[in-house]
């Protein structure tokens, strides 16, 4: 059985190149080339700057992580960003403890995370 | 209408260092209290050590507020010398009284003698618990395993942020296993976990691939600071992962297989 995992997108107002997708449910081995291949469509929409919220999103491993790293590398790349917001305590933790919060754009709050998009 | 005669009989738990089962069936009614009362004290004159004492009541009938206070009296005397009073068995009638008069709040309810015991060896002989797992190398089996132990812990007592470190844990060795390992359903990953009140460990062994095990030798090697991830890391970094969340991590690498061996002591 799949972990569960569900990205639901929303427009930002007045960014037309922008998304925010919120992340609900488990993010690991099972359903991560699920969500990279959802990101990959949105950046081949020419959605290159980011927001993912992560309020819902219960848990993270290591492949995941890696996962999130990537979108940041490909969000550069194409001149955008990929920002993280509302990471709860222990998803926060595993970034952390690992040393991705550097190599993460990371926001304890939504709107500091639009209101930092270019 | 007469009332059905209480008996009562004590017997130690074999198996046991300070734990005694009170057998109580019939009607413990206004009428019984001295025989109750009589019990507590022989339990306080024959057994000088602290007592778990668990009173099986799946052969009582009814409880009378006086009786329960007669428990409550004898709880509080074992308490005093460091043993605890709780009760088994309980019928869903009974139960639904005594919680109405409040007695959930000082006694311990157990379903039965069995989860009883198992409550006092956990909690007074630190006994631990064993979890034996094997399942074929099915990434899609991961997420219920990780979740099943994870339970486990949080049902034992540990709290969130352990729970949660656990899963991790457990989430990446079975990754790893898999990734390492050789396929098919024959080629079954054995888990077998050991919690205790202090700590917790995890035996994962899988048979390995022999194509796969250059790759495996080089994720073992020490490297100068694996605490730093690059962007170009899609691939997770499970191995550095567990070290960090772990106290003890040690794998063990040959042609037959590969055994990891995980210790987590407990932090909240």
């Amino acid at each position: 059985m799949e972990s569960q995992i569900e990205l639901l997108y929303e427009d930002i107002p007045g960014k037309s190149n922008a998304r925010l997708i919120r992340f609900v449910g488990d993010l690991d081995a099972t359903n991560v080339e699920t969500v990279l291949e959802k990101v990959c469509t949105l950046f081949s929409e020419g959605f290159i700057n980011l927001i993912a919220d992560f309020k819902k999103l219960r848990y993270v491993n290591s492949t995941g992580l890696g996962i999130l790293l990537h979108f940041s590398k490909s969000a550069k790349e194409k001149g955008g960003s990929f920002k993280i917001a509302n990471v709860n305590e222990n998803v926060y933790e595993i970034i952390e403890i690992i040393g991705a919060t550097a190599l993460l754009e990371i926001y304890d709050e939504l709107d500091e995370a639009v209101a930092a998009l270019r | 209408m007469q009332s059905k005669e209480l008996h009562i009989e004590i017997n130690e738990v074999s198996g046991t260092q300070n734990a005694v089962i009170i057998n109580f069936s019939g009607e413990l009614c206004s009428l019984c209290i001295s025989k109750i009362s009589d019990t507590f004290d022989k339990i306080d004159f024959n057994f000088t050590s602290n007592k778990f004492v668990i009173a099986e009541m799946s052969e009582v009938t009814m409880i009378s507020s006086a009786a329960l206070g007669e428990f409550m009296g004898g709880r509080k005397r074992l308490i005093e010398k460091g043993g605890e009073l709780v009760f088994a068995g309980l019928n869903i009638e009974l139960r639904t009284k005594l919680n109405l008069m409040g007695a959930n709040k000082v006694f311990r309810f157990y379903n039965d003698q069995r989860s009883a015991i198992s409550a006092y060896k956990w909690e007074y002989e630190k006994h631990p618990e064993h979890l034996h797992l094997s399942f074929p190398p099915y990434l899609k089996l991961v997420p219920p395993i990780r979740s099943l132990v994870s339970r486990v812990a949080r049902q034992k007592g540990y709290g969130n942020r352990d729970a949660f470190r656990i899963e991790t844990i457990i989430d990446e060795v079975c990754n790893n296993a898999i990734e390492h390992g050789l396929e098919g359903q024959n080629n079954k990953i054995d888990m077998k976990v050991t919690i205790d009140p202090g700590k917790i460990e995890f035996v994962v062994t899988s048979i390995s691939d022999p194509e796969k095990m250059y790759a495996l030798r080089a994720l073992l090697k020490p490297e100068e600071d694996a605490t730093k991830w690059r962007t170009d890391d899609k691939r997770g970094r499970g191995l550095d992962l567990i070290k960090m969340l772990s106290n003890e991590l040690s794998v063990e690498c040959n042609e037959a297989g590969t055994s990891v061996h995980v210790k987590k002591l407990r932090e909240e």
